[in-house]
């Protein structure tokens, strides 16, 4: 293992290592455009350049391999000098766009100037005019004159989605980048161009020119959108609620975790947010009557809704419950508790089958939408569609008196009829989720619940790997947590869910679920913990099987 | 019955007419004399019809304002003292005056009237008295007003008034010394004298140590700056906190009211009070032999003059002074008081004591 | 050098106070005397160069600006009439009272993309600071209208929308170029 000295600091790597890598080990951050850890290096851009001792000439950090001996110079007075003239032929053909261009803010180009910049620049003719505000893919738009032709879209394109839309067209400073001819960018991974693109040539359509990027807080979470649970930042635009249309989430963001995503995340997940704030969002508890929804207060309802449970159990008639796996963890341990506990039913199914088989690939998105299946079959639910199909049929067969759905849309899963003619048969039908469907407009009572944005917990993912999400914005008005619903609920029938916060029902889980043993809040930081089976944790393999994906 | 008449004549025509009205535009006079001296132009917005006077309609104003705002009651206070207090301080601020002579002899009718609205014999005892008593209107209404603020204002007040009234009556003895009477208008007729034949014999010449000791100590007695720490609007607002409406109205008018007490005592006792030089109760008569013969009434119109003349310059000067010097710190107001202006006017009087024995 | 070097102690005479109120006395009547002189010559109609006082009668009589007075915000706008301001948010970022309230949108034009579609500015939180002028890329905000009297009796009358501001009409006579130098100046 070659031991090498940069900036006077003495370290020893891995062989093969470049050098802008040794220096990330060391904590010495080289700069870079081309360079990303998650794709082939190419040693494009030239800002990397370092002086190395006994090398005639400066050396590009991301491409050099560190040798035993070497002494690297990151800052010396030459280096910098050739980052300063980098950046002034990086600026030939650069229209300077900052006030109107949604990178600024996170662009590497002002970054580095800010840094190593001339000031003075010595630039005086014309700007060569290429193609600007070109949408590119449905959440792409393109402004060629601001692009630096890094070559990261290009690779991404090549290496990661595979799809190979974008290249590089024409010569010397007219050089380009465009899609091929007839081709648009819209592979199912097309916006993590945006992400890796390290000025303003790519940015998002959705979220242009919606916020600056300076105004926005950070919430580290996962994404909901399938069982994947991607590492996720949830950008919100709290301090101005003005902007972005009054939405609250101005736009997601992968969060590098090398266990689940490495760097990316699929464009469904990152546009599945747009429920949070939208207007199908119930603010208010309802029910039905004479066929129109009346809001009520919370007191109110949990009263009329205990009263009609009470009264189908004092008769001895079935109230059984359609759980959902897009609730987090500490909600689905409730909800099993206030099943099992209050209602005495054990077996709540949880899963419905889509109709249409949804899109899946073998490398982020897969076929199962909800993030926490694996966490309702650890936690005891029946994760199986059939299980759902008997729930139906019971109801049909008028052996269900009360019927609590979380979240589901039965429509999706069941034919028309089915579902009217099961829902029929039902009494009374109660509703808790977020957001108004067509199976919550049948239901005689809704509880709105608050989003995954809105609250802490955790999803555990198909593998196993239990993660946290954590509360990003404040819980639409009226809205609750669904673990909150149910203790309030437990109350009315004189049970005690001793819970205050998420955590105490993880804290919770984490006792009485082997499963779960040994985590807590803390450990499970930001890349999450995988559950353990028999004491052993699980499927190690499978996660390793994924990394060789993400890196070939 | 006659008499009566008489003195209520007076009464109007001294108290009602001159005294009240100079109070009044002296609330004018302070703001449009603090602008002038301070290079503003001071207020002027309250017109009537689009006539301005010069701001004077703020008096007016000030009035109607005063008079139609609430009279407000704070919580816990002592309702029948609360109300009283302003009262009292306005009553011995206007009975002082009873014993001002603002000219000599008026003969009416036939009828010799001492231009004094009471003559009393023992007048500059009677001056102690209502000098005296001034301080139970303030410490009344400070400690009637439950408030802590106040009452830190009623307590400085107390403590300054009673320090200063040492001075002036110590002051004063020089003249009682001089002049040989407690009567105010024998002092004032006194000073009507010549020394050696040509200098009026005022009191400011004789005393002029004493002169100045009353003058502080008169200013100290009003309250105003740059003794004006029982006020401290910076810090404490003052005993009057509390009060609103014609409360704080009487308090306010008080203050006026008390500066020209001082003066016209000043005046009485320093000035020469309503003499004119060489004017004697037939006309003028010259250190160098010539003589102008006068009527009675003209020599009385003469000497009310001359008295009002004095009295404005005095508060001309009286108003400069608040206007220049800033507030005195409380234990300066004290040090000053006890150590400088009581020892001052005990020599004063050892002065004109070894002096009087000299001359005889 | 000690600050206390530049007292010399008092005299006995300074400690009685005399000599020091009669300096201050003089001071202040040499002022009362001069105003009083100047403010009677004016009302028998002599004019004089200087002024008794140096109060301006605000709303009758306008207070001469000084080129650098920050006045009521306007927008600017290109030849073509429309706005200057390409939305950067720049201003909106740099206000420390966050009283300016932007939403961007597209606009046709590629070269220059985007322009407001709100620009609202709360006088009602302005503190006249001027960082929204300095911050401005664009030349695009200006506080130099000259128009300093800015009032409403409602808080919505303070908000101004974008059309007022782009269609705001600057006093610039208000503004001298040396205010000082002007005839019949009030003396400072
Ligand atoms: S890419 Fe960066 S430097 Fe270029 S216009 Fe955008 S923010 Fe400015
Ligand atoms: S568009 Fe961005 S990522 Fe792609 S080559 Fe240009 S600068 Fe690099
Ligand atoms: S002047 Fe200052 S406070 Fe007013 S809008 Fe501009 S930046 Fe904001
Ligand atoms: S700084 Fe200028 S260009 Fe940017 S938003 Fe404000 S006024 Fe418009
Ligand atoms: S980062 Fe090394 S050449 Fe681009």
């Amino acid at each position: 293992m070659p031991t090498i000295t940069i900036d006077g600091k003495q370290l020893t790597v891995d062989e093969g290592k470049t050098v802008i890598q040794a220096a990330e080990e060391a904590g010495i951050y080289i700069p870079r455009y081309c360079y990303h850890p998650g794709l082939r290096i190419v040693g494009q851009c030239r800002i990397c350049l370092v002086e190395i001792e006994k090398m005639p000439k400066l050396q590009v950090a991301c491409y050099t391999r560190v040798q035993d001996g070497m002494v690297v110079h990151v800052n010396s007075e030459k280096a910098k000098r050739a980052r300063q003239q980098v950046l002034e032929f990086l600026l030939v053909n650069h229209p300077i766009d900052c006030p109107v261009c949604d990178q600024a803010g996170e662009c590497y180009l002002q970054e580095y100037y800010m840094q190593f910049g001339l000031y003075d620049p010595k630039m005086v003719e014309d700007k060569n005019k290429k193609h600007k505000a070109v949408p590119v893919g449905p959440h792409v738009v393109l402004d060629s004159e601001r692009c630096i032709l890094c070559t990261r879209c290009v690779r991404f394109c090549d290496e990661i989605s595979k799809t190979s839309e974008l290249g590089v067209f024409h010569r010397g400073d007219h050089a380009e980048l465009l899609p091929y001819p007839g081709r648009t960018l819209d592979n199912p991974y097309s916006a993590n161009v945006v992400d890796i693109c390290p000025v303003g040539a790519l940015t998002e359509r959705d979220f242009r020119f919606k916020v600056r990027v300076w105004y926005l807080d950070e919430t580290k979470s996962v994404c909901p959108g399938c069982a994947t649970g991607c590492n996720i930042e949830i950008h919100t635009s709290k301090a101005r609620p003005y902007k972005n249309e009054g939405r609250r989430i101005a736009r997601l963001k992968p969060r590098y975790n090398p266990d689940v995503n490495d760097y990316w995340i699929c464009d469904y997940g990152r546009y599945g947010f747009l429920f949070v704030d939208d207007d199908s969002r119930i603010e208010q508890p309802l029910v039905k009557q004479n066929g129109e929804f009346q809001e009520l207060s919370w007191d109110d309802a949990l009263q009329m809704v205990s009263g009609v449970i009470n009264t189908a159990l004092e008769n001895g008639k079935a109230v059984r419950i359609l759980g959902s796996a897009q609730m987090t963890n500490e909600d689905l341990y409730a909800l099993k508790r206030f099943g099992n506990e209050v209602l005495e039913t054990h077996d709540i199914p949880v899963t419905v089958k889509p109709l249409e088989k949804p899109y899946s690939d073998d490398f982020l998105i897969r076929e199962d939408k909800n993030p926490n299946t694996r966490g309702a079959a650890l936690l005891g639910f029946d994760t199986e569609p059939a299980a759902t199909e008997k729930l139906l049929t019971a109801c049909r067969n008028g052996e269900v008196y009360t019927l609590i759905i979380f979240h589901h849309d039965l429509f999706k899963g069941f034919a028309e009829d089915e579902v009217k003619a099961a829902l029929d048969k039902v009494d009374s039908v109660i509703f808790v989720g977020s957001n108004l469907n067509p199976t919550a407009e049948l239901a005689s009572y809704v509880l709105p619940s608050c989003t995954w944005a809105e609250k802490d917990g955790t999803f555990t993912n198909y593998a196993g790997r239990v993660q946290k999400i954590n509360e990003a914005i404040e819980p639409l008005e009226g809205s609750l947590p669904e673990w909150k619903i149910l203790r309030r609920l437990a109350r009315q029938f004189d049970h005690t869910f001793a819970y205050f916060e998420a955590e105490d029902v993880f804290r919770d889980i984490v006792k009485k679920v082997p499963a779960f043993t040994g985590m807590s809040y803390r450990a499970l930081g930001d890349r999450g913990m995988l559950v353990s089976e028999n004491g052993r944790s699980v499927q190690q393999a499978e996660v390793k099987e994924e990394l060789t994906v993400v890196s070939k | 019955m006659q008499a009566l008449a008489e003195a209520a004549g007076k009464f109007v025509f001294f108290i009602g007419l001159i005294v009240l009205n100079i109070a009044a535009i002296l609330t004018w006079v302070e703001r449009k004399q603090s602008a002038v001296m301070q290079d503003r132009i001071g207020a002027n917005r309250a017109t009537i019809f689009g006539i301005r006077m010069l701001g004077m309609f703020h008096m007016l104003a000030d009035m109607l304002k005063l008079f139609t705002k609430e009279f407000f009651i704070p919580m816990g206070a002592r309702r029948f003292v609360y109300l009283l207090a302003p009262m009292i301080s306005l009553l011995f601020a206007l009975v002082g005056f009873a014993a001002i002579p603002f000219g000599d002899t008026l003969i009416l009718g036939g009828r010799e009237i001492p231009l004094q609205i009471a003559n009393v014999n023992i007048g500059i005892l009677y001056i102690f008295a209502v000098l005296g008593m001034a301080v139970y209107g303030v410490v009344l209404g400070a400690w009637a007003s439950n408030n802590n603020y106040a009452l830190l204002g009623g307590l400085r007040a107390s403590a300054q008034m009673l320090s200063y009234e040492v001075a002036i009556g110590v002051s004063l003895v020089g003249v009682i010394m001089v002049y040989q009477t407690v009567d105010l208008m024998e002092i004032a007729r006194a000073q009507g004298q010549l020394l050696w034949g040509w200098l009026p014999q005022w009191g400011i010449l004789l005393q002029p140590l004493g002169f100045l000791i009353f003058m502080t100590a008169g200013i100290a007695e009003t309250k105003r700056i740059p003794f004006d720490a029982p006020e401290g609007e910076s810090e404490i607002v003052g005993y009057f906190i509390e009060y609103s409406g014609m409360g704080f109205g009487m308090y306010f008018l008080t203050d006026f009211l008390e500066t020209i007490l001082i003066a016209s005592l000043t005046v009485t006792f320093f000035l020469g009070g309503f003499q004119v030089p060489y004017l004697y109760a037939d006309g003028f008569h010259f250190p160098w032999g010539q003589a102008i013969l006068l009527p009675n009434i003209a020599v009385a119109a003469l000497q009310f003059l001359s008295f009002l003349i004095k009295l404005i310059v005095l508060l001309f000067i009286m108003m400069a002074i608040r206007w220049t010097l800033p507030r005195f710190r409380y234990d300066q107001i004290m040090h000053l008081g006890w150590k400088i202006l009581l020892p001052a006017s005990l020599i004063n009087i050892l002065i004109t004591a070894v002096v009087l024995t000299i001359i005889g | 050098m000690n600050v206390h070097d530049k007292y010399k102690p008092l005299s006995w005479w300074d400690k009685t106070y005399i000599p020091l109120v009669i300096d201050g006395l003089a001071v202040t009547l040499r002022h009362f005397f001069r105003n009083i002189r100047l403010h009677i010559l004016n009302v028998i109609g002599i004019k004089t160069k200087e002024r008794g006082a140096v109060t301006y009668q605000y709303p009758e009589e306008m207070r001469p600006l000084w080129p650098r007075t920050r006045t009521l915000h306007r927008l600017m706008r290109r030849e073509d009439g429309s706005p200057r301001c390409v939305a950067c948010m720049m201003c909106e970022t740099a206000c420390p009272a966050r009283c300016i309230y932007i939403v961007a949108e597209e606009r046709p034009e590629v070269q220059i993309e985007k322009q407001p579609k709100i620009f609202n500015i709360d006088l009602g939180k302005c503190v006249f600071c001027g960082y929204c002028v300095e911050a401005c890329p664009e030349d695009a905000i200006r506080m130099d209208t000259g128009i300093i009297d800015i009032a409403s009796y409602t808080r919505n009358g303070m908000l101004l929308t974008k059309e007022q501001l782009l269609n705001i009409e600057p006093k610039v006579e208000n503004y001298v170029s040396r205010p000082d130098l002007m005839e019949g100046q009030p003396i400072y």
